[in-house]
């Protein structure tokens, strides 16, 4: 029973659903602003092609190659940053839309990224975990487990408590200082800069975390698929990213996750439907926006069903 | 080799400045990007490309086609994604991220219907003229011809017709206008329906000059398109013209004197430094907002 779920079709999909979300949590910082960036494929690249090259032509090892990737997010994203944010509303997502362009051109172009073949053979997380646990002795598997199974779970695990230490250290971002210029910066920047807050040292702030975690999402996306290519990043995946945070509402952090469990595991469960994929979300966002411009989760629907089943269990 | 490049550039950028003045109308009118235009824009060059190939239809009769599928799509964009968010306060983002929706929905049905490889016009304009140095092909006089002239009869037709007026009242203050008698509702649908058609003839002289039509070329040219309106300055008229000229010469110029594999980059590269030293467009002043 456990042998049959631990296949590995479920546990790469286990994996996406975890890349994904957080790439929501990085879509999530800098809408907190009320900033709309729609750079965040080029951030995941830069830090995807980074941590890709420097293991493969350095030797970095990965636990280090994949944080230095999100670095380099950041170090672009201070550059771009500080002109950018002056921008705002419109002006702001076309710009960075257009960064991410201009990145894939770069990458598309450059020598050492090798063009549109893209880089392939990256040191994969599977193996490399599944030689440490061989090392310690699981190289046969365990408790009916292949030792296949069980780095991939084992990945898988390293993910979720990626994605854990995000989300805690996201609300814990929530309810302090910063989180609260956040949140008044995206009520009202005027107002907020009235009252005494450096709005721009907040945005560039929000849009250099979104950076990180993107980066640090495509690094782990990239030893977790052993091939990158400027095709993984382009505008499809920037509206992918996007759509997370529409669909799930972006005022919660739960709720780009909700999006991205439920749009990733959405074409895998009507395989059918898996060709209409794009024409879904297409679908999906029109009639978010018609109907539900909040997303599935925002505020109200939590204060909603706080009172609702709060007053059931006094009854 | 200038002036070739020149002549070259000029017609690329004549198309670039009609996608853009599809989206400068809509700017100017309601305030909001249609993300979705470069897929109109995709639409129309197949129609048309289908017209020529299948009805084996005079290109014009074509563009005619094309025109009206573009104008049909626009209709049902405005009914579909920006009449349900007129009536509700939402964010400004909300419509941004409902013509997204339009445009990767319409890009999917491309991919169906018409399949990913590319297609090619059947050359029927492989004539060339020589005027001293330069070698102008029929197709680029035909280019050349038909966008001027439709950017022409636009700008007279706003400025001068009643209707045009409307459209500019409603550009500049919609409650007013709707105040003053005009039926703002009528003239979005039409500001709509209108940038959509230009889109769409621009998408089958596009398909013209490249001699290429495939799904994705809406992306690509409607982000080409985007860069212009920064370019230009957002609902700017003669910057949307202005805009798409310099940036099909920018483009041309860096392919011939540069590096042709970066000339995607170029658009943006450009709107980035142009955002950053000024952020209004070539042309925009700060308030600036109608179909001026």
């Amino acid at each position: 029973m456990l042998n049959s779920l631990l296949n590995p079709y479920y546990l790469q999909i286990g994996m996406f659903v975890l890349i994904n979300a957080i790439l929501g949590i990085s879509i999530y910082l800098t809408l907190a602003t009320g900033q709309l960036s729609l750079g965040n494929a080029g951030f995941m690249s830069i830090g995807a092609y980074s941590s890709a090259l420097l293991t493969i032509k350095l030797g970095l090892p990965v636990y280090l190659a994949i944080p230095t990737g999100g670095m380099a997010s950041v170090l672009i994203a201070l550059i771009i940053g500080f002109p950018a944010l002056r921008l705002n509303g419109l002006y702001l997502a076309i710009a960075t839309l257009g960064f991410g362009e201009v990145v894939r051109v770069i990458f598309l172009n450059l020598k050492i990224t090798n063009g549109a073949l893209g880089i392939s053979g990256i040191p994969s997380l599977n193996v490399l975990t599944g030689n440490v646990l061989s090392a310690l002795g699981l190289g046969d598997g365990f408790g009916g487990l292949s030792l296949q199974q069980i780095s991939n779970c084992a990945v898988l695990l390293i993910l979720f408590v990626i994605l854990v230490l995000l989300l805690f250290f996201t609300r814990r971002l929530g309810f302090s200082r910063v989180g609260r210029a956040f949140a008044a910066i995206k009520a009202d920047e005027t107002a907020a800069q009235a009252m005494g807050i450096n709005t721009t040292y907040f945005k560039i702030l929000a849009f250099i975390l979104g950076a990180f975690i993107a980066g640090v999402a495509g690094g782990l996306s990239a030893h977790l698929t052993f091939y990158i290519g400027p095709k993984d990043f382009d505008y499809h995946r920037t509206v992918e990213i996007f759509i997370f945070a529409v669909f799930g509402g972006s005022n919660l952090v739960w709720g780009p996750i909700l999006g991205a469990l439920l749009l990733t595991l959405l074409p895998e469960f009507l395989r059918a439907a898996s060709d209409y994929r794009m024409m879904i979300y297409g679908a999906i966002l029109v009639a978010m926006m018609a109907f539900r411009p909040l997303g599935l989760i925002s505020e109200e629907t939590v204060r909603f069903w706080r009172t609702k089943l709060g007053r059931r269990s006094s009854k | 080799m200038f002036w070739q490049q020149l002549v070259n550039g000029l017609t690329l950028g004549s198309t670039y400045s009609l996608i853009a003045l599809g989206y400068t109308l809509i700017m100017g009118v309601l305030n909001i990007v249609n993300m979705a235009h470069g897929e109109i824009f995709m639409f129309g060059a197949f129609v048309g490309l289908l017209l020529v190939t299948h009805l084996k239809v005079n290109i014009f009769v074509a563009m005619l086609g094309a025109a009206l599928t573009g104008a049909i799509l626009g209709i049902i964009l405005e009914r579909v994604a920006l009449r349900p968010l007129r009536r509700k306060a939402v964010s400004h983002l909300a419509p941004l991220i409902s013509t997204i929706g339009v445009s990767i929905f319409l890009e999917s049905v491309a991919l169906k219907l018409f399949g990913p490889q590319s297609r090619d016009f059947p050359s029927s304009f492989t004539a060339a003229f020589e005027f001293g140095p330069m070698r102008i092909s029929l197709v680029q006089i035909f280019i050349l011809a038909v966008s001027f002239s439709l950017m022409l009869v636009l700008r007279f037709w706003l400025a001068k017709t009643k209707i045009g007026k409307a459209l500019r009242a409603t550009a500049e203050n919609i409650e007013t206008a709707n105040l003053l008698g005009v039926n703002t509702n009528k003239i979005i649908v039409l500001t709509v329906s209108l940038a959509s058609a230009l889109g769409s003839v621009a998408g089958v002289l596009v398909g013209l000059s490249f001699n290429a039509v495939e799904p994705t070329m809406g992306i690509t040219m409607g982000l080409k398109g985007l860069a212009v309106l920064i370019l230009g300055g957002m609902g700017n008229i003669t910057g949307a013209m202005l805009g798409g000229l310099i940036l099909g010469i920018a483009e041309v110029f860096s392919v011939a004197y540069g590096n042709s594999s970066y000339r995607d980059a170029v658009a943006f590269g450009m709107i980035i430094v142009i955002l950053f030293i000024r952020p209004q467009g070539l042309f925009g002043s700060r308030d600036q907002q109608g179909g001026k």
